[in-house]
């Protein structure tokens, strides 16, 4: 199964940003949660487990893997709804199962698995072009796992499954026309979904991202908060646990959510341009894995994995500015959270999967 | 075809991902860059203001000494409890659970926050001043438990005066700053407290904490220790002090003392009587006790001895004495036969002693008191050289005395009328002012530097109560005030005034309860009326204390005097019931000087008043024949002893 040849065909460069990116992550977590604790074990195991994981889909030839992609795309769907009715609840959300030493999160699993799955189905269509009827068919797909990780509720993870949908369809060749219509109806629809659609919760994150002011110790206050860490990190930072804003806990859950402002507040502008950088390279070597991949299957797997990983990575590095509203996204490979850190890596252990089967037949 | 078109179609689409993929990150690192380097000193600050948190530590006030080093006014630890609103979330659930814990009415915990509500957050907003130790116990339990982590408790000095109010008035009081950048601080409001208040006030020292996001310190991080204000020596003596106004108590009247010494001024004891504690300043007085103070009728807030101002009755007639013999108009063997009476200018004045004290010379008109005397010498004199030997011996305007708000004193004269009335002086009117009625109004310091100057043989010397400064490296003997001015008075005068006033006590004078074998105290009584004959006629049924003031000014010994002072009794009618006052001061100073055990005060039997007591008998005389244009008759009076 794993031709020795292969071996050459690994990624190394890819392996090794994401590698050093798992290593700050783990150091920003011994900071922000004051020393050698608990936390930072489970995130060295996650970090195994995810090795581990990302090696197993690396093995396994990705065609194999999407042939069963619908298996795959059940089973994570039979997960999410076991979670759905007896999951373990935290924090008013419904989203673990209890393994005992460890709570799996279905979840952070779906990205991979809708990725998988969207790209079967667009891969092997045989007509020239994409058709509504296929488009209609991937919409549905992303909204049975979508709807049910909303009824958790956990409204940030199910937007993430969004981009995988769009970047996979727009590769495979969406028409422009389509998508100009689908953003102008989304423009037009934000008012009533305002109105109707939100939770009043809903709409005070919103109204207080556009005015911290307003609400300085409640909601708004993560959010002047998170500015305030990284603005006074200032360009070489505060130094390593040195962090006022990330020690004394002005800054709610800071190992995990707001990882980055922790690195901003500790590393400075340096420490934040040299994780930009890390992470521009991880995106822009899989953009290139896709480029170069053997069939469309491959690249559009590429995508879809790729997708809502950059999706999470933009939209939580401008939260941790202050410059987003608060929403409970983590930080792939940075922030603590063992699911999330196995899922990621399996994930580049799908891009690198096709990367390394370019030449195979 | 469709092969190679798809894959350029993928490669295309590809490229527009990367760039709007790079397009992205360059936002990203462009705001943070905004955020980090354009605004990080902006930011910085506000991320100090968060964990940082500077405690003011207030700065002990120097302690104050008296004469003999005697601890006076010094400081004792109390516990503030504020709140500190900077990490607060609901600061109602603050007021409701600090207001049960402390035992306090939620609204005036509310009331006390509003008050400040414009503050800074990181100021603590002091709610309970002084607290108790069951307070400071409960509130540090809660704080403990994270449940008012935004309640501080700091220990903080707080001014301990002594008991039983001694010499309230010379100390005064102090209180929070009134202006706002000071807010908070402690300065002196009244007494030396105000008048030294730059020495007394210390610097106040810093305490820079680390604090979490709820408010609780970690750490210190820096401190700068507060410095105690200068310690103060005063010229009070305490046993001094205590003796005058234990003599007021066992006389049981108000009023004022001043006792000096007569060689430089230095101010031995200074009583006003009714007074207050300045504990109840100290750690902020509550409303009602503020409001009491203030509507008591007796104003007990008042300091008698350089804010009140009475007409000096007969000891004015020192004055006029003085300034006859330093003129030369007569020697002190002039005499004047008093038949109980004389006229000047149509009206007929009234000596205090029906038959007349028959023809006396200067001595003895001093002893007995004898407004003839003195009525003949006045009317000599004119009421301008009376003002004049008036101001050489303090009684004109301030004294100059380091305390504030003194009032002037005033002892009219012609171009003084003319200014204030636009009248002309009228001659008549100069023969009241020659027994210290009329216009002629002064304080008991005014007096009391008066009795200084005689007993000194004319030297004015200022007042004062500032003895030493410990300007950190020890005591530094304060500059003594500039002598206000010095004249010699002729022996004659010195001799005749001294004999006259030796007499008054240890002859058949007014002032024998003063008398101390051996002491050679010299004094005279006198009386302020509080309101004219007529007036009182008038007045009759009101509730005002209509009662007239005695006086009592006195020096000893008779030779080469070491005290001197003067005592005042509000409403006593007695002049001569300020004497034993004075005579237990006196008695008290050579006690204390030769080292015996210092006399007390018992209970006794009240002696019989002198002879033809003036205080008692109204002398008051109704100008049957044509007055002087312009005096009105009810204010021409009554002689005094």
């Amino acid at each position: 199964m794993f031709e020795r040849r292969l071996y050459h065909h690994i990624d190394f460069g890819l392996l090794i940003a994401v590698t050093v990116l798992c290593l700050l992550g783990l150091t920003q977590i011994y900071s922000a949660a004051g020393g050698w604790t608990t936390i930072v074990q489970t995130q060295i195991y996650a970090v195994v487990f995810g090795v581990v994981a990302l090696l197993i889909c690396l093995s396994i030839d990705y065609r194999s893997l999407a042939d069963k992609s619908h298996f795959i795309y059940i089973a994570v769907i039979g997960l999410l709804l076991y979670v759905l009715f007896f999951g373990a609840v935290r924090g008013g959300s419904r989203r673990w199962i209890d393994l005992g030493v460890f709570n799996l999160q279905p979840s952070e699993f779906v990205k991979a698995a809708l990725a998988l799955v969207l790209a079967k189905f667009f891969g092997e269509s045989r007509r020239g072009g994409v058709t509504n009827v296929d488009l209609a068919v991937a919409a549905a797909l992303t909204a049975v796992p979508l709807l049910l990780v909303a009824q958790q509720p956990d409204l940030g993870t199910a937007a993430t499954l969004i981009p995988v949908a769009f970047a996979v369809a727009y590769v495979a060749g969406m028409p422009m026309r389509l998508l100009g219509i689908l953003a102008l109806t989304a423009l037009l629809a934000a008012p009533v979904a305002w109105k109707f659609a939100l939770q009043d919760y809903q709409r005070e994150r919103i109204s207080t991202f556009l005015d911290p002011s307003q609400d300085a110790r409640g909601v708004g206050y993560q959010q002047i908060q998170a500015r305030i860490t990284v603005g006074s990190g200032g360009v070489w930072g505060k130094g390593f646990t040195e962090g006022t804003q990330g020690q004394l806990r002005f800054l709610p859950v800071a190992h995990n959510d707001f990882i980055f402002s922790v690195l901003a507040e500790e590393q400075g502008f340096a420490g934040v341009i040299v994780a930009l950088g890390l992470y521009l390279f991880v995106i822009l070597r899989s953009l290139e894995a896709a480029r170069l991949a053997k069939d469309r299957l491959g690249a559009y797997l590429v995508l879809g994995v790729l997708a809502s990983f950059t999706f999470q990575v933009i939209y939580n590095i401008t939260m941790s500015a202050g410059l987003a509203p608060v929403k409970g996204l983590t930080l792939p490979l940075l922030s603590y959270g063992g699911s999330s850190m196995i899922a990621t890596l399996a994930g580049f252990g799908l891009i690198l999967n096709v990367r390394m089967r370019r030449f195979t037949n | 075809m469709a092969q190679t078109e798809d894959r350029r179609r993928v490669a295309l689409r590809l490229v527009v991902l990367q760039v709007g993929v790079v397009v992205t990150f360059a936002a990203l690192a462009i705001s943070f860059w905004y955020l980090q380097v354009v605004q990080h000193a902006r930011f910085q600050e506000m991320a100090e203001n968060n964990h940082q948190r500077t405690l003011a530590l207030r700065a002990p006030r120097g302690v104050l000494f008296d004469r003999n080093g005697k601890v006076l006014v010094e400081n004792r630890l109390s516990f503030n409890i504020s709140i500190v609103r900077e990490h607060t979330k609901d600061l109602n659930r603050t007021i409701r659970l600090l207001a049960a814990v402390a035992g306090l009415d939620p609204a005036y915990v509310r009331q006390v926050v509003d008050r400040h509500r414009s503050e800074p957050t990181y100021r603590p907003i002091v709610i309970v001043e002084d607290a108790s130790m069951s307070q400071v116990a409960a509130v540090t339990a809660r704080r403990l438990d994270f449940e008012l982590p935004d309640v501080l408790v700091q220990q903080v000095p707080t001014r301990q005066y002594p008991t039983d109010a001694l010499a309230a008035h010379v100390f005064g009081y102090v209180g929070e700053a009134s202006d706002a950048q000071r807010s908070g601080s402690i300065v002196g409001q009244s007494g030396v407290e105000r008048v030294y208040n730059n020495l007394l006030q210390g610097e106040d020292g810093a305490r820079q904490v680390v604090v979490n996001s709820v408010g609780r310190e970690i750490r210190t991080e820096a401190e700068l220790p507060p410095k105690e204000g200068r310690r103060i020596q005063l010229t009070i003596d305490y046993d001094l002090q205590k003796a005058a106004e234990d003599g007021f108590r066992h006389a049981g009247f108000n009023g004022s003392a001043v006792i000096l010494d007569p060689r430089n001024g230095e101010i031995l004891s200074l009583v006003s009587l009714p007074s207050y504690d300045p504990n109840d300043f100290a750690a902020g007085i509550d409303r009602a006790t503020w409001a009491s103070l203030n509507s008591d009728a007796l104003r007990p807030l008042q300091n008698r001895a350089i804010q009140g101002r009475y007409s000096p009755g007969s000891t004015f007639k020192l004055v006029v004495a003085t300034a006859a013999l330093e003129e030369g108009i007569v020697d002190p063997d002039f005499r004047v036969n008093c038949g109980g009476g004389a006229s000047f200018f149509g009206r007929y004045f009234l000596c205090h002693l029906k038959g007349g004290h028959g023809s006396v010379d200067m001595r003895h008109a001093i002893e007995k008191s004898c407004n003839v005397y003195f009525y003949t010498l006045g009317n000599m004199l004119g009421v301008d050289r009376i003002h004049k030997w008036a101001e050489k011996l303090g009684m004109v305007g301030t004294t100059g005395i380091d305390l504030p708000n003194e009032q002037e004193s005033l002892v009219p004269s012609t171009e003084w009328k003319l200014r204030r009335t636009g009248e002309k002086w009228y001659a008549g009117e100069t023969i009241s002012v020659s027994i210290g009625q009329g216009q002629v109004s002064v304080t008991p310091v005014s007096l009391a530097v008066m009795m200084a100057t005689i007993a000194n043989g004319g030297t004015r010397v200022t007042p004062h109560l500032i003895r030493a400064v410990d300007e950190g490296g020890g005591w530094k003997v304060a500059a003594p005030p500039a002598v206000a001015d010095r004249v010699a008075f002729r022996p004659t005068t010195l001799a005749a005034l001294h004999d006259g006033l030796w007499m008054a006590v240890n002859g058949a004078g007014t002032a024998g309860r003063a008398r101390i074998a051996g002491r050679d105290v010299s004094g005279k009584t006198g009386t302020a009326q509080v309101i004219s004959n007529q007036g009182r006629q008038a007045a009759r049924g009101s509730s005002r204390d209509l009662r007239d003031h005695g006086w009592f000014v006195f020096f000893a010994p008779k030779e080469n005097p070491v005290i001197a002072g003067v005592i005042f009794g509000e409403h006593n009618e007695h002049g001569y019931l300020g004497a034993p006052i004075a005579k237990h001061v006196i008695e008290t100073y050579f006690a204390k000087q030769e080292g015996q055990p210092l006399p007390q005060l018992v209970p006794m039997v009240p002696p019989p008043p002198p002879e033809a007591d003036p205080d008692t008998a109204p002398v008051e005389q109704q100008a049957p024949v044509a007055s002087a244009p312009g005096t009105t008759p009810g204010t021409m009076t009554q002689g005094t002893n």
